[in-house]
């Protein structure tokens, strides 16, 4: 079979994922692209998952694997809220999705970033990278494309950020990731998580900023070709 | 080598008008070595289903004598035969049981079914069913049976026409194969009767 | 030992076949459906599409298969990959569909197929190679999403897979748009499963459309046949009897009495 389009190679999501805690809550923010070895799968799948009402999670590595894995968080933190009778906290949630990356390691191949808040320790970010360790951490990036920002977010993150200054900061760092990784690209993700809840953004690739030689976005080929006189046209 | 090519076999089974045949080669073989020259590769399994087993002759005769198991068990069962598209599911389960260490036989059915209706099938070694209307082929010169039945065939053919068919396209094939050879057993099944034949082939 | 079925796999042949394989033997090819297979999601549900070529390696094995698999009523799945896998497990999940919906007598979702059919590939870990395209309309509305071998699954307004994906893929890519009527799907199906007949070697033959709605269900199966035979006249070869009988023997049925003829010109 074709090696562009090797369906036994497992499809995964080669990355970049990002999770920023600011002052009052969390960004967390993700590309759009999946991809099994040469070939886009998927051009706008969502890696930033729900796993309750006020903590998400941002899956990358095996995308078979990561989706295992938040489906079981989730429903294990369903269980948890009814029998609590409360929302689940963010450490909690990291905590499960540590449980199961560290003791299903040698199976797995996931690198996750657990980002949410809860009325306890406000917002919260953790990273679970491949051997399933579990680290809190003010700022976390993750992913394939995450090579291309660790001087970035040493310089840029600030503690005590506003909202939109997280937001902001988040979009920029995935726009200057997919535009030098090439597992990463599409449009930008991104979800809010503070005490009123979450709230989705979504970027699309042609509202991105422009970095060093990057070209304007194009119309389709097929855009101009309809403009522009047909060649069988008598 | 592939495992398939150890034995050598060549199967086909076409359908008639309100008939089917299905013929083999009668060569066994352990790679050129010919060990036998009147084997059996085509199992009755009730007076009108058959099954043939292209493939390692090893796997065959095991896969047969399961396969002959759990029709008796049926028939206890159920007081009656398995009608054909009853018996290919029931193969197709047992080789996909064995999908990650599966027996090397690619099976060919063929059976009337009730009202006379021919019904043909072949599947590859873990069960994935293949029906078609008009011939199956399997064995080591199962690629020159599908050009000989490409061109030979035709719909509704009365049983004397279809032997000859058969029989010319699996003699034209097998002269074709190293593996396969020394004559072919053909049985033509209609309503009222079974007519099982022995061919004159090549002996080389 | 044998005997009543038990289900589930059964490794007892791993080991022999092994060694065979370590002896320097070629193990078994299988029958796969190198193929063209699509999805979309249009105004008032979901259209699947497939090719209708099945290969063992560069053999044409099956000119007119059938890639379009039954769930449940309101489900379809297409199946591309090894031809047993595919087969056994959409029939696995329709089978448990079936006694779900006699204990909760109501319709099946999507998302029920959709977590059996991850469920199972994930816990074989890819070596059981299905990749779906997967559709319905359920209470929830038309959903359209891919399974992949490995057990990861997308969900999307237009999906293709298979070997002829990208060709498909070309299609959607330049012509699918929100809103399509049923017409313009199908339009658009045929037209994606065409590409993929014409420029992917794994895929041809026939076209295969399946059209779920609320309302119910439109399976048009060979609704394109743009590769019909043409060569070989229609009255074919007729032979007269010439081929070398060494024996026959006939038997009637019914009653039990054999009629053997010639049975000593048998050669050794």
């Amino acid at each position: 079979m074709d090696a562009a389009v090797d369906f036994s190679s497992p499809v995964s999501t080669g990355t970049t994922i990002i999770g920023v805690t600011y002052n009052g809550g969390v960004v967390l923010g993700a590309d759009s692209r999946t991809s099994t070895g040469m070939y886009v799968a998927n051009r706008a799948s969502d890696k930033i998952t729900q796993l309750t009402d006020n903590v998400y999670i941002c899956r990358s590595g095996s995308a078979a694997d990561t989706q295992i894995i938040s489906d079981y968080v989730r429903y294990y933190l369903d269980q948890h809220t009814i029998q609590l009778g409360q929302p689940a906290t963010v450490k909690v949630a990291a905590n499960l999705v540590r449980l199961i990356a560290y003791n299903n390691k040698n199976m797995l191949q996931a690198g996750m970033i657990v980002g949410g808040w809860d009325k306890y320790e406000g917002g919260k970010i953790y990273g679970v990278p491949l051997g399933g360790t579990l680290i809190e951490q003010p700022f976390s990036i993750g992913g394939s494309g995450s090579t291309y920002l660790y001087g970035f977010f040493d310089k840029e993150w600030k503690e005590g950020m506003t909202q939109q200054e997280a937001e902001e900061l988040v979009v920029k760092a995935v726009s200057l990731a997919i535009a030098r990784d090439g597992a990463s690209g599409g449009v930008v993700r991104t979800v809010t998580i503070n005490s009123e809840g979450a709230t989705r953004n979504f970027y699309p690739g042609d509202s991105l900023p422009l970095w060093h030689e990057e070209l304007e976005p194009q119309n389709s080929l097929l855009d101009i070709l309809a403009s522009a006189p047909q060649p069988m046209d008598a | 080598m592939s495992i398939f090519e150890y034995n050598g076999s060549a199967l086909v089974a076409m359908v008639g008008k309100n008939c089917f045949a299905i013929a083999s080669d009668r060569r066994l073989g352990v790679q050129l070595q010919t060990i036998a020259t009147d084997f059996q590769k085509i199992y009755k399994i009730h007076d009108k289903l058959f099954i043939g087993l292209a493939g390692l002759a090893t796997d065959a005769q095991t896969l047969h004598q399961r396969l002959v198991f759990r029709h008796k068990l049926y028939q206890l069962r159920e007081e009656r035969d398995m009608k054909p598209e009853t018996f290919a599911s029931l193969v197709s389960a047992i080789l996909y049981e064995k999908r990650f260490g599966p027996y090397f036989c690619q099976p060919v059915i063929a059976g009337l079914g009730d009202d006379d209706k021919p019904f043909i099938c072949t599947m590859d070694s873990i069960g994935a069913k293949e029906l078609a209307k008009d011939f199956v082929v399997a064995g080591t010169a199962s690629e020159s049976l599908y050009g000989a039945c490409e061109a030979m065939f035709k719909p509704d053919m009365e049983h004397e026409e279809l032997f000859e068919t058969i029989s010319q396209a699996l003699l034209a094939s097998v002269d074709r194969d190293c593996l396969s050879g020394w004559g072919g057993h053909v049985y033509v099944v209609t309503p009222t009767e079974v007519i099982e034949r022995t061919l004159k082939g090549r002996m080389d | 030992m044998d005997g009543p079925p038990k289900g589930g796999f059964s490794f007892d042949l791993c080991r022999r076949n092994e060694m065979l394989v370590k002896k320097g033997l070629k193990g078994p090819s299988f029958l796969k459906t190198g193929t063209t297979i699509v999805g979309l999601v249009f105004k008032d549900g979901v259209i699947l599409g497939a090719d209708t070529r099945a290969t063992e390696g560069p053999i044409v094995a099956d000119k007119n298969c059938e890639k379009i698999h039954y769930i449940a009523p309101n489900i379809y799945c297409c199946g591309a990959g090894t031809a047993a896998d595919t087969e056994a497990v959409t029939d696995m999940v329709s089978s448990q569909l079936t006694l779900h919906r006699y204990h909760t007598r109501r319709e099946s979702r999507v998302v029920t197929a959709l977590t059996l059919l991850k469920s199972h590939l994930f816990s074989y870990q890819g070596y059981v190679s299905a990749a779906l395209v997967l559709g319905g309309v359920d209470v929830t509305g038309p959903h359209l999403h891919t399974i992949y071998p490995h057990g990861s699954t997308d969900t999307l307004p237009f999906a293709t897979m298979g070997s002829g994906s990208l060709a498909a893929m070309a299609v959607f890519e330049s012509k699918y748009r929100e809103g399509l009527t049923e017409e313009e799907g199908v339009k658009l199906v045929a037209e994606a499963i065409r590409s993929g007949i014409f420029n992917d070697l794994g895929s041809g033959s026939n076209v295969d459309i399946c059209v779920l709605t609320k309302s119910g269900k439109k399976y048009l199966r060979n609704y394109e046949m743009p590769n019909p035979r043409t060569y070989v006249s229609e009255k074919g070869y007729s032979f007269t009897k010439k081929t070398e009988v060494l024996m026959t023997k006939i038997t009637p049925l019914r009653e039990k009495v054999e009629v053997i003829e010639g049975g000593d010109a048998m050669e050794e």
